[in-house]
């Protein structure tokens, strides 16, 4: 709506509203105040709300009805005219805003009529409002309603006659009566057929126009007598009050929506990543307030919902709307249709809802590349683990194997010439120790690289041989027995012993243990000391599915 | 060497081999390398020990383990099998099997 359209309909309304205070006459009775004060009050109130409706809902006709039901209760207001056109069609008016009511009732929540029979209703409301005030003002003379000789001509008047005018007023008010029944049954029957977002925004309609309807069936059939002042205020002063309700279901809408807006903005908020679509539909359909919403996918035969049910996006069932989510993922959200008067809404929603399934696609991914990592992270380690057992072979059946037949032969050699040369003799025992030391020299390097133990008996085994090299006492207090793939067991082995060799270091002649076990998921290699430098544990290099403690 | 220190030597180079050579000659000491291309000499040492009745009893032979390795190489395997005991091939003399042969007579 353009600017000047709005300030255009505001002026028209403040108009109508600063029009019915010139016109209008203070009441010289109190008790008919609430109706002097009232009526404009809920005229503006249907005009601004009108307004409102009108900038929010601009496809719909909600607007032109909450202003057409305020205009209409200001139209009433002409008889206080001192002009008698201005008078009959004051008079005539009366009924008409209350038809307009109910065509509002009835067009709830979208501003469309749902059916023929419904148009029939509002259109019987119309000319029922209108016949009977018009058939009724032809026998009505003003001086039936306690009018003097100072009052305005009725102009329509044809003749007058009180028990014509009497038998009209009966049959407009048993009408008015059958019809507020069935409008109302009828907002009902709305409420309860409705689902999701509409039965929602059906829920304050029914308690309004269940209000309203009553209010409205007290004034009909007290209209057909004439009240004093004080039982007339008893049994319609509530109606402008009452009347108030129909534009808060204007401001009660407008706050649902606001409402839902900032629940989806928390819903983003607190989405759990990689949550599975189930859940992220549930969490969007409890934040936007549409129990109905489907969250659905491409499959190999069209889409489906994250219950299972087959929907077809390209022709979705009545009553229903959808909307493309966009992203890697082929995704559609199925809503309730009473959700498009709320387009923001909706376009949140899909947004929320590409985001997070982006966001679990991005996760899967990166989760996958990171398994790839540590796959190839562990095939790297396995490799070098396998190039030092080589290495350590063939330390052993190559150098450790010629230094022992070195050993061996300097033997030979210093057992021939004991006795005969004792200076050659030390000569060779001397060479033979250097050689013994060169091979246990090369010894500690080949266990270094890779201990043979590990290989020859298992972990159980080695674990024994490096506390049994440990300078520390160090029990051991569990081990596995069985055998393991040789990288499992590489990693253990080289644990344990980093953390032996820090109890050698830093609680010397304290005492030590050693466990090593098998969790689900992964090890748990733990060595606990007591000693000089007081309880610690040991730390060691870390490794994927590895806790050391 | 160990001829020239009063032994007699006969030879296998394998663990089945071994175990034949045992059968037929019958030998007081067996020194027993553990890397053997077949089995390992903790097989071949459990073999020999059965094939003779049990290590425990009297008649078998004195069965000691060597390897170029050091015992601490071979963790609880060396004590738990029926061996007399280890001898690293470096240390390896005619007086260090004598040592054994007395200990097991």
């Amino acid at each position: 709506m353009s600017r000047r359209s709005l300030a255009g309909l505001i002026a028209a309304a403040v108009a109508a509203t600063a029009g019915y205070f010139l016109v209008a006459r203070p009441p010289g009775n109190a008790s008919y105040l609430v109706f002097y004060l009232g009526t404009p009050a809920v005229a503006a109130a249907f005009l601004a709300a009108g307004i409102a409706a009108w900038l929010r809902w601009p496809s719909s006709r909600l607007g032109l009805l909450f202003s057409l039901v305020g205009y209409l209760t200001l139209l009433p207001a002409l008889d206080y005219l001192d002009d008698s056109a201005g008078f009959t069609i004051g008079n005539a008016a009366v009924p008409l805003a209350g038809a307009a009511l109910a065509h509002l009732g009835l067009a709830w929540p979208t501003g469309r009529l749902r059916s023929r029979f419904e148009r029939g209703v509002v259109v019987a409301e119309y000319a029922s409002a209108a016949g009977f005030s018009l058939l009724g003002m032809l026998f009505w003379d003003p001086a039936f309603s306690g009018c003097d000789a100072s009052c305005p001509a009725n102009l329509l008047l044809v003749r007058g006659s009180r028990p014509a005018w009497d038998a009209v007023n009966a049959l407009s008010a048993a009408a008015g009566v059958a019809l507020t029944v069935i409008v109302v049954v009828l907002i009902v029957r709305h409420w309860r057929s409705a689902r999701g977002w509409s039965r929602q925004a059906m829920v304050p309609l029914v308690w309004i126009a269940l209000v309203i309807g009553a209010e409205s069936v007290i004034t009909d059939i007290t209209g057909l007598y004439y009240l004093p002042p004080l039982a007339n205020l008893v049994f319609n002063g509530w109606a402008p009050l009452v009347n108030v309700l129909g534009p808060m279901l204007f401001v009660i809408s407008t706050v649902r929506a606001r409402t839902a807006r900032g629940a989806l903005g928390t819903a983003i908020v607190d989405l759990k990543p990689g949550a599975p679509p189930g859940r992220l539909r549930d969490t969007l359909a409890r934040a936007l307030g549409d129990s109905t919403l489907q969250l659905a996918f491409r499959g190999a035969d069209g889409f489906t919902d994250t219950a299972g049910l087959a929907v077809d996006p390209a022709q979705p069932d009545p009553g229903r709307a959808v909307v493309l989510l966009t992203g890697a993922q082929e995704a559609v959200l199925v809503y309730d249709a009473g959700l498009v008067l709320e387009p923001q809404l909706v376009r949140l929603t899909a947004a929320a809802a590409s985001m997070a399934l982006e966001h679990s696609r991005l996760q899967a991914e990166v989760q996958a590349q990171l398994e790839l990592v540590r796959a190839s992270r562990a095939r790297i380690v396995e490799a070098g683990d396998a190039e030092r057992r080589r290495l350590e072979r063939d330390l052993h059946d190559g150098a450790q194997q010629r230094l022992v037949t070195l050993t061996l032969a300097l033997g030979m050699a210093r057992s021939r010439v004991a006795g005969v040369d004792p200076e050659l003799e030390a000569l060779i025992e001397a060479a033979g120790k250097e050689a013994k030391e060169a091979l246990t020299e090369l010894r500690e390097l080949a266990r270094g690289i890779h201990p043979a133990v590990l290989t020859e008996t298992g972990l159980a085994g080695a674990v024994q041989a490096l506390v049994e090299r440990s300078p520390s006492v160090v029990k051991i207090t569990e081990v596995p027995r069985e055998r393991f793939p040789a990288m499992i067991e590489a990693t253990a082995y080289f644990v344990v012993s980093e953390a032996l060799a820090n109890v050698a270091k830093h609680a010397r002649g304290g005492t030590a243990q050693v466990s090593i076990r098998r969790l689900p998921g992964g090890w748990l290699c733990r060595s606990a000391t007591t000693g000089p430098a007081g309880p610690g544990r040991s730390a060691a290099p870390g490794w994927p599915g590895w806790r050391t403690g | 060497m160990l001829e020239a220190a009063g032994f007699t030597v006969a030879e296998a180079a394998t663990g089945a081999e071994a175990a034949e050579t045992a059968r037929s000659v019958r030998p007081g000491l067996v020194l027993l390398d553990i890397q053997l291309p077949d089995f390992d000499g903790f097989e071949v040492a459990r073999r020999l020990a059965t094939q003779a009745g049990g290590a425990a009893q009297a008649g078998g032979p004195v069965i000691v383990l060597t390897s170029t390795r050091d015992a601490s190489d071979y963790g609880g395997r060396i004590s738990s099998s029926p061996a007399a005991g280890f001898l690293p091939k470096d240390q390896l003399s005619g007086a260090a099997l004598r040592r054994f042969l007395a200990a097991g007579a």
